[in-house]
């Protein structure tokens, strides 16, 4: 029998009586379990020998060994006496009572209750569910039960404790104590499907259908987007050292930087790409945004930079989140900024009194700055587990939570005299795409009203009256609603100059929030009430000829004090519902009360500006907003009608937009190679999940690695390849050389160098158009040999150059997708018969698909055979499967640019069917020496046309190459 | 259900000596009853009953012993019990006999059938001690045996 089978026929008997002799009495025992009746065995039974014999009392007690078996017959006769004493007698049958009242009560063999319960009391189900037993045996059932019934009952809140407001909140704090939530979240947790990313749960995708919709929103209306996870840095310091700084990084040959005259006054917000200190065509890091603050003229003796006169100039730099932990080190090394300051810049905060309105919120601590500038440093609320004595129990979290309260957020340099701050989520940024998003905000918007004389006379909790009594403020806040009311007539949002911004006071959306959801939309001319169109037809031609007029992109928003007076006083959404209700006239509009005052900034964002065809599609506005007003302006913007776009959404912008999206497209940045790897686990996760015989074997379909692209391999191969063929002249010297150079990890870069590009550009477009060579005449040499080698070594050779691929006929281009140097026969072949298909791959053999195959049949056989040895057999087969999965090429890669019937240039990073175009586009890199090459080999009229082949399927498509500058 | 279904007798070994209970063992009851069987109804009853037959326990000390047998046949065991008049063991003969005090279907009646049978026993006894010193023997023993529900049913029915 198997020791599983004696181990459950043991369980089973476990409590059953067993024979009791009086020959066997030395090695039995009652086995029946438990303390008591064990202990009463003993009494009974196993008396020495000796013993037994003098006491004839318990003389029938006496043990008889095995031993002294044959003896003990002759022997001692004696042994049991030949009387009954009552006692023995008694005691005998006690204990026989005790075994068999074990045997009957306790349950046999399963360790299930119901086990002991008739068969016609027995219900389906009961081990699962203890409350179909009766009720005297519930409790030994939810004892056996053990842990699984302790899981459920630490979950026993009820529902109607759990939705208690305190207690959500307390749930709410637990829950993005890992994952930040932007304010928003909520709101997208209904209706999105949200991913874990970069530190922020964000909405990737609504749950509805609306793709198509989207996409129409982005190009007739508006869409939006809650962009608050973008990472936002301010630098402070004076002008000079700042831009002195902040030259390092960037570079005049990628185009404006930091210094960009219309970008220092403050008037537009500009872009740019960063790289390490001074390593400019290596080491980049990615592109962000910044904005300067305008300088104060005129009203210098109210702010405290004032002192300071002009020079002091405080920036903005806008990134995204991964690119930060890349960022901000090498933000304080150019800046020298290494003392770290513990407790941000004390804030005078007005203390709330018993305000003008009853139902102002009592505000200590509505946030972590707050918190620690009220005194308690220490007891930073973010876990909000502790009880505390002045506030109620539980607070919503607002900004940065999950870095610890020691955690700094500040550095200030000695030498220089610039701070660095770090305001990732102290501010709130939404943006809307789209022609009509300015409708959107000329409807959603209202500046902001004065509030009356007696309100000047004394000091106020609130930001607005103090701000009221200069006049300076009040004309600059009437010429920024005077340019803001001229928006409504603009025609669409790409009328206004690319990147400008303009700042702007206004009221609380909540109060004039509409009854029902809304379109809005842009008042045509017929319809335009003659105040705004007559008269501003004018000022508004100048508007959008010359922008926003600089001192108007002043706003409030740039002080950290007043940001931090607004959050505090903001009105909850209880009590704005109670002014609504208390309105005589239902439907009416609420009286702005004195906290309803909100500085935003408002950010045009540029279009499409590269480019011939859909000049500024996905223009609009970004809009800036101090934190905890998210939701307060979120459901007003939405109640105008907007789509709602998630993460996909603005990949697809950037896509439509043709550019570059963050960490898809820049594979040199850490970001992007960070990103690249996770994108590499998760689709090699997501391919391994599919049964083998359903998954695409991408060996037969010759693509070496549809899961990733090694830029560096590719890099590396073109250079190999060119140098062979100039090698092929007659110089051995140089093979030798190229192959000591192993060139370490990753040092391909990304071609910014805009003359360069512009070069590349006239030169991939097919020159016998007669437009192209009429618009640029003679700005870009000819295309020869000389002046690509000239081009090649100025930017060495392990570059890659970010293109934008539209396919002339068919075909819908997917992620990894190849592109591919055509022959002079597929040349032909589209110069006889302009909409052929393109020529086919012929499929490759997998050569590793017996060796993935055999290790499986032995692990068939290994039962059988189930010794040691072919355990030691199969372990390294074992292991050698894990790193063989059927149709994926193992590492190392042989030549990725040889492997197929045509040459590869470089791999497609996103590509769909782009429905601005109206055909397949792809967005991807190619080797820069490879284009040259390339470029060089073909005829003039057909330059820039390339193949495309999706990693899962054999045809090759034809497709134009765009470089865009 | 489908299972073979027994009878389970529970009889008392009466020896006329105490001294020879030690010698008491399963085999030899097992021997004895299927000679008597054999003896009573011939190789085709032996047969018959020998079909899983087994001594399931046996207490030497009290004479208790559990016989199963098929339901089909178990009145050929039954019937040939009374003549089964001794036993034999390590060469030795028993004069004794078997006395049937329950024939159960399940193992658990015959349990349930001797926890009541002994107790009632014991609780018999109590009034027809002759010593103090015996009668708290007793009054321990009986209290020993009675787990503690057991405890109040058996007040309750001694009221």
């Amino acid at each position: 029998m198997s020791t599983a089978k004696h181990r459950m026929r043991d369980k089973k008997m476990r409590n059953q009586p067993i024979n009791v002799t009086y020959s066997s009495q030395g090695s039995s025992h009652w086995r029946n379990g438990g303390g008591t009746p064990t202990g009463r065995g003993h009494d009974l039974s196993p008396h020495p020998w000796g013993h037994g014999s003098s006491h004839s009392g318990h003389a029938q007690g006496g043990g008889w060994v095995r031993g002294h078996q044959r003896e003990g017959h002759g022997g001692y006769p004696q042994a049991l006496p030949t009387h009954i004493t009552a006692s023995a007698f008694a005691k005998a049958r006690a204990a026989e009572v005790n075994a068999m009242l074990m045997a009957v009560t306790k349950t046999t063999g399963s360790s299930h209750v119901f086990g002991g319960l008739p068969k016609h009391m027995r219900r389906r189900a009961m081990s699962h569910n203890t409350k179909r037993l009766p009720c005297r045996l519930r409790d030994m059932a939810n004892n056996m039960a053990g842990q699984k019934m302790k899981k459920e009952q630490s979950k026993s809140k009820s529902r109607k404790a759990r939705r208690r407001h305190g207690n959500m909140l307390l749930e709410f704090n637990r829950r993005q104590r890992k994952n930040l939530w932007l304010e928003t979240h909520i709101w997208h947790a209904k209706r999105f499907h949200v991913v874990k990313r970069w530190g922020y749960c964000l909405g990737d995708r609504p749950t509805y259908k609306c793709y198509r919709a989207c996409y129409r929103a982005m190009s007739s209306h508006c869409l939006l987007q809650d962009m608050s996870y973008y990472c936002c840095v301010e630098l402070q310091g004076p002008g000079e050292q700042l831009l002195a700084a902040l030259s390092k990084l960037t570079s005049k040959e990628t185009g404006p930087t930091f210094a960009a005259a219309m970008c220092v006054s403050g008037r537009r917000q500009g872009s740019v790409v960063v790289y390490r200190a001074g390593q400019y065509p290596l080491q980049p890091l990615g592109p962000v945004t910044f904005l300067w603050r305008p300088t104060t003229q005129g009203r210098g003796g109210q702010e405290d930079q004032g002192s300071q006169g002009s020079t002091h100039r405080q920036l903005w730099i806008w990134a995204h989140p991964t690119m930060k932990t890349d960022l901000l080190p090498e933000l304080q090394a150019v800046c020298q900024c290494s003392e770290a300051v513990l407790p941000p810049a004390p804030v005078d905060l007005p203390v709330p009194q018993p305000a003008p309105t009853p139902t102002l919120a009592p505000g200590p601590g509505a946030g972590p700055e707050a918190a620690q500038t009220s005194g308690s440093g220490s007891k930073r609320k973010w876990s909000s587990r502790e009880p505390e004595a002045a506030g109620p129990p539980a607070k919503k979290l607002l900004g940065y939570s999950t870095i610890s309260a020691t955690t700094p957020v500040t550095w200030r340099s000695s030498t220089t005299g610039i701070v660095i701050s770090d305001l990732t989520m102290e501010m709130v940024r939404y943006r809307l795409i789209g022609p009509l998003s300015h409708s959107v905000l000329t409807e959603t918007l209202a500046p902001a009203t004065h509030t009356d004389a007696t309100g000047k006379s004394r000091p106020s909790p609130f930001w607005w009256p103090d701000h009221c009594r200069d006049d300076c403020n009040m004309s600059l806040h009437q010429q920024q609603a005077g340019v803001f009311n001229m928006l409504r007539g603009v025609y669409s949002t790409a009328e206004v100059p690319a990147g400008s911004v303009l700042g702007l006071t206004v009221d609380d959306p909540r109060l004039t929030l509409p009854n029902k959801r809304s379109k809005a939309v842009t008042w045509s001319y017929g319809t335009m009430p003659s105040v705004v169109s007559g008269v501003n037809e004018e000022r508004r031609r100048e508007l959008m000829l010359k922008g926003i007029p600089e001192p108007l992109s002043q706003s409030s928003l740039w002080d950290r004090s007043v940001r931090d007076n607004v959050t505090h006083n903001k009105m909850t959404d209880q009590e704005v519902n109670r002014l609504r209700n208390d309105v005589l006239v239902p439907g009416s509009r609420l009286p702005t009360p004195l906290q309803g005052r909100v500085p935003v900034l408002l950010v045009q964002q540029s279009g499409k500006s590269q480019g011939t065809e859909m000049g500024s599609w996905g223009a609009g506005w970004d809009l800036l907003l101090p934190k905890a007003w998210g939701m307060a302006f979120w459901v007003p913007l939405v109640y105008r009608g907007v789509r709602i776009g998630g993460l996909r959404m603005s990949l697809k912008h950037t896509q439509n937009k043709g550019e570059p999206h963050f960490p898809h497209d820049y594979p040199d940045c850490p970001a992007g190679a960070r990103f690249q790897e996770e994108q590499e686990a998760e689709l090699l996760a997501k391919f391994r999940r599919r049964p083998p015989a359903k998954r695409t074997n991408y060996i037969k379909h010759g693509c070496l690695a549809p899961f990733r692209c090694p830029w560096q391999q590719l890099v590396e191969e073109w250079e190999l390849i060119v140098k062979e063929e100039e090698g092929g002249g007659g110089e051995d010297a140089v093979v030798p050389m190229e192959q000591e150079v192993t060139p370490p990890q990753s040092n391909f870069t990304v071609l910014r160098n805009r003359k360069s590009l512009r070069q590349l550009s006239a030169w991939c477009r097919p020159t016998s158009s007669k437009c192209q060579r009429a618009r640029n005449p003679g700005s870009t040499p000819q295309l020869n040999r000389n002046v690509a080698a000239s081009l090649l070594s100025s930017h060495g050779g392990s570059s890659l150059v970010w293109i934008r691929l539209s396919l002339v006929t068919k075909g819908q281009p997917e992620q990894h997708a190849l592109v591919c140097v055509p022959t002079a026969e597929d040349l032909q072949l589209v110069r006889k018969e302009p909409g052929c298909t393109g020529p086919q791959e012929p499929l490759h053999t997998d050569h590793f698909k017996s060796r993935v195959k055999r290790p499986r049949k032995k692990d068939h056989n290994k039962p059988g055979t189930s010794s040691s040895s072919s355990a030691n057999l199969t372990n390294p087969s074992s292991s050698c499967t894990s790193a063989l999965t059927l149709g994926l090429w193992p590492e190392p890669l042989p030549s990725v640019t040889s492997h197929c019937s045509r040459v590869t240039l470089g791999w497609v990073t996103q590509g769909d069917f782009s429905l601005s175009a109206g055909c397949g586009e792809a967005l991807g890199l190619l080797s820069l020496t490879g284009l040259l090459h390339t470029l060089l080999r073909q005829p003039d009229g057909q330059r820039g046309l390339v193949l495309l082949r999706n990693p899962g399927s054999l045809q090759y498509r034809f497709a134009k190459i765009n470089i865009e500058v | 259900m489908v299972r073979l279904k027994s009878r389970y007798l529970l009889c008392e070994v009466c020896v006329s000596d105490r001294r020879n209970l030690s010698l008491l063992d399963d085999r030899a009851i097992y021997t004895a009853t299927k000679a008597a069987v054999a003896r009573a109804h011939g190789d085709y009853g032996a047969a018959l009953s020998s079909l899983g037959f087994s001594v399931k326990y046996l207490n030497a000390h009290t004479g208790i012993v559990f016989l199963r047998c098929r339901k089909s046949h178990y009145r050929l065991l039954w019937s040939a019990l009374p003549f089964i008049t001794s036993l034999e063991n390590r060469g030795q003969r028993v004069p004794c006999f078997l006395n049937c005090l329950h024939v159960g279907g399940t193992i658990r009646t015959c349990q349930k059938f001797l926890v009541r049978y002994n107790t009632q026993q014991l609780h018999r006894m109590l009034p027809l001690c002759q010593s103090e010193a015996e009668r708290s023997e007793i009054r321990k023993s009986v209290l020993s045996c009675t787990l503690k529900k057991e405890a109040d049913d058996e007040e309750e029915e001694d009221e």
